[in-house]
């Protein structure tokens, strides 16, 4: 059996700024794995365990993904070696276009039974790529996926539904998002850590892969943000709650609010 | 010149720093509170090949080298100072001897066991009359047909009762004073052997350091670590790396009441606007990164030492004094920034405060430190 983890390596966003015209300063937020993709891989890890299967880890984006650091990182979760594609060009690609070029690094890679993503980006949070990278490859997709047992070709899968859960059977290979609580990332151990070094990194050109041309091409060409109130900085004396709160229903009717 | 940490070591930091926030913090108040030593923490840290970081794979070590076990003490210290001295007395001080002067035959009965972390490990030097003049100790080991006997006490055994396994120093031959010291590895069922009560401690609270006691302790001939007449030489050299293991312990106490003085100053409003825009407040913790930062290069530079295989008795003893007596005066601001809430349990940095002192005495006060320090300035 052969388990692909397709992870991201983004930065932060609790250690990113808003400038004043509402972009996002990235600088100096430290790059790092996605922070829901350990469960993933702890997901897979466990299922591999199980069936003896190999674990692929699969990135795909802007230069640095395939960083020395990165990789270490990723492989001393547990993944017996990485697959990446490094290229410039996807450091703004949407999501779409990043699940195409999944699709072909899976494609690769060859004879895999399933692949398992993390509930979300960390840094984007759309929750598109597991579904579209699914599309692409023509495979089911399941979202918010609690366990996965069984083996390659007769899966067994749980999913938290609203009120309840439900179970699954799948008789093919599958893209399957694990959700935020799947499991409890286990901290890599000194020993994992320093054998990641040694591990198999397979980098791959974008440009031999043969990504299907897009028919439609989506491009970023402004935004607004909100203007920004400033605060009027009244205080309201509690001392008394009826007074307090009359004179709270004045201000507000006041500004217009109610 | 490179002041990058290798990819392994900022992994192995951050490694460290998780488990340490989802394991070690959220006891460490508990276990100071309580003066209870964390049992349950040392599966975790063998799971997490923490005990025997720098000793090889085959010797059931992680295979790391001592920069990333000092950045590792240095963590765990600044989530628990106890935790961290825990780790590094039985890393440091236990198993190196093992490690370097163990026979072959020692090796295999113990260095696996150690290093891996199933048996932890104490060492035995400190006498109520002998501290920093440790050659001055009177416990006795004779020679007898089937063993040594040893008798004596030993005090502040970090460790133990926990410990399995004890280095012991003591005299086999008395009439030449540290020349006639003699290192042992005792088990902790060794007959004649036993515990005395924890002391009751200002700070590393969650560490036990209780009294030893050898009544006629009676231990194979093949305890004997080196030869008869080594011990304090193994002492000495043994002492020589566990400095940098506290100066690394002393780092991470400073570091976490650096890192609790810039979030509080970042909260705490007074006159209107957070204290972290006062400049007396940004004066004490522009002083404090400085000293860290400047206390970290000491510590990392001395476990560089060790790994280039330099002599690095001197730059440990260094960064022991720097680091140590850094953290003692980071911790003392620590509560000046918080100000009365500093001054209670409330707040971590109290803690800090006691957990500091220690490490400007214990593994050889800051005296001992200037001592090593000017000779070599000196010679």
């Amino acid at each position: 059996m052969r388990i692909v983890v397709a992870y991201k390596w983004t930065c932060d966003p609790e250690e990113a700024t808003v400038r004043a015209d509402g972009t996002v300063d990235w600088s100096r937020a430290k790059p790092g794995l996605s922070a829901y993709d350990p469960v993933a891989i702890e997901v897979a890890r466990q299922l591999a365990a199980e069936t003896g299967a190999e674990l692929i880890g699969v990135t795909v984006g802007d230069k640095g993904v395939g960083a020395p650091l990165a990789c270490k990182a990723a492989l001393g979760r547990g993944l017996d070696r990485v697959v990446i594609v490094e290229d410039g060009s996807l450091a703004d690609a949407g999501r779409s276009e990043l699940a195409a070029v999944l699709a072909e690094v899976i494609r690769h890679i060859g004879d895999v039974d399933l692949v398992v993503t993390g509930d979300s980006s960390v840094d984007v949070a759309a929750k598109m790529v597991p579904t579209v990278l699914a599309g692409e490859l023509g495979w089911p997709a399941v979202a918010e996926v609690t366990s996965i047992t069984g083996q390659a070709g007769a899966l067994r899968v749980e999913r938290a539904i609203p009120g309840g859960v439900q179970l699954l059977e799948i008789s093919g290979p599958a893209v399957l998002a694990a959700s935020a609580d799947a499991a409890a990332p286990r901290v890599p151990g000194m020993k994992d850590l320093l054998a990641a070094g040694k591990k198999p990194v397979e980098l791959l050109e974008l440009a031999a892969l043969k990504v299907p041309q897009r028919n439609a091409v989506m491009t970023v060409t402004g935004q607004a943000v909100p203007e920004r109130k400033s605060r009027k900085g009244q205080l309201i004396d509690t001392a008394d709650p009826a007074k307090a709160a009359a004179e709270l229903v004045s201000a507000l009717r006041q500004a217009g609010t109610l | 010149m490179d002041f990058e940490l290798t990819d392994e070591q900022q992994l192995i930091r951050e490694a460290v720093r998780e488990f340490a926030e989802a394991e070690v913090t959220p006891i460490a108040a508990e276990i100071d509170r309580d003066h209870r030593f964390p049992c349950e923490l040392l599966p975790k840290l063998a799971e997490m090949n923490l005990m025997g970081m720098p000793y090889p794979e085959k010797a059931g070590g992680a295979g790391a080298d001592y920069v990333s076990y000092i950045i590792a003490v240095e963590e765990l210290s600044r989530a628990c100072a106890s935790t961290g001295v825990i780790l590094s007395a039985h890393t440091s001080l236990a198993t190196w001897p093992v490690f370097k002067f163990g026979t072959e035959a020692q090796q295999d009965r113990y260095l696996h066991d150690m290093a891996s972390g199933r048996r932890l490990g104490a060492f035995a030097l400190t006498e109520p009359a002998a501290g920093t003049d440790a050659g001055a100790g009177t416990a006795t080991a004779t020679l007898h047909a089937d063993g040594y006997a040893l008798n004596g006490s030993k005090m502040f055994i970090t460790n133990a009762p926990f410990a399995e396994v004890y280095i012991v120093f003591a005299k086999t031959d008395p009439e030449r004073g540290t020349r006639g010291m003699s290192a042992f590895i005792v088990e902790k069922d060794a007959p004649g052997f036993s515990v005395g009560e924890a002391e009751h401690k200002l700070g590393i609270r969650g560490s036990s350091t209780p009294p030893v006691y050898f009544s006629d302790c009676r231990v194979p001939r093949e305890a004997l670590l080196g030869g008869e007449g080594d011990g304090f030489k193994i002492a000495m050299a043994t002492l020589d790396g566990g400095r940098i293991g506290i100066a690394a312990q002393a780092l991470g106490i400073a570091q976490a009441a650096l890192d609790a003085s810039v979030a509080y100053a970042k909260e705490r409003v007074q006159f209107g606007k957070p204290i972290a825009t006062l400049q007396a407040i940004q004066w004490m913790i522009a002083d404090m990164a400085t000293e860290i930062d400047a206390a970290r290069l000491l510590v990392y530079r001395a476990a560089s030492c060790v790994d280039n295989g330099r002599p690095y008795s001197t730059e440990g003893a260094m960064a022991k004094l720097f680091a140590s007596e850094t953290a003692t005066r980071v911790a003392g601001k620590a509560i000046q920034i918080h100000g009365g809430y500093g001054y209670t349990e409330s707040y971590p940095v109290e803690r800090n405060y006691r957990d500091a002192k220690i490490t400007e005495i214990y593994e050889g006060t800051s005296e001992v430190q200037r001592m090593v320090i000017a000779r070599s300035a000196l010679r």
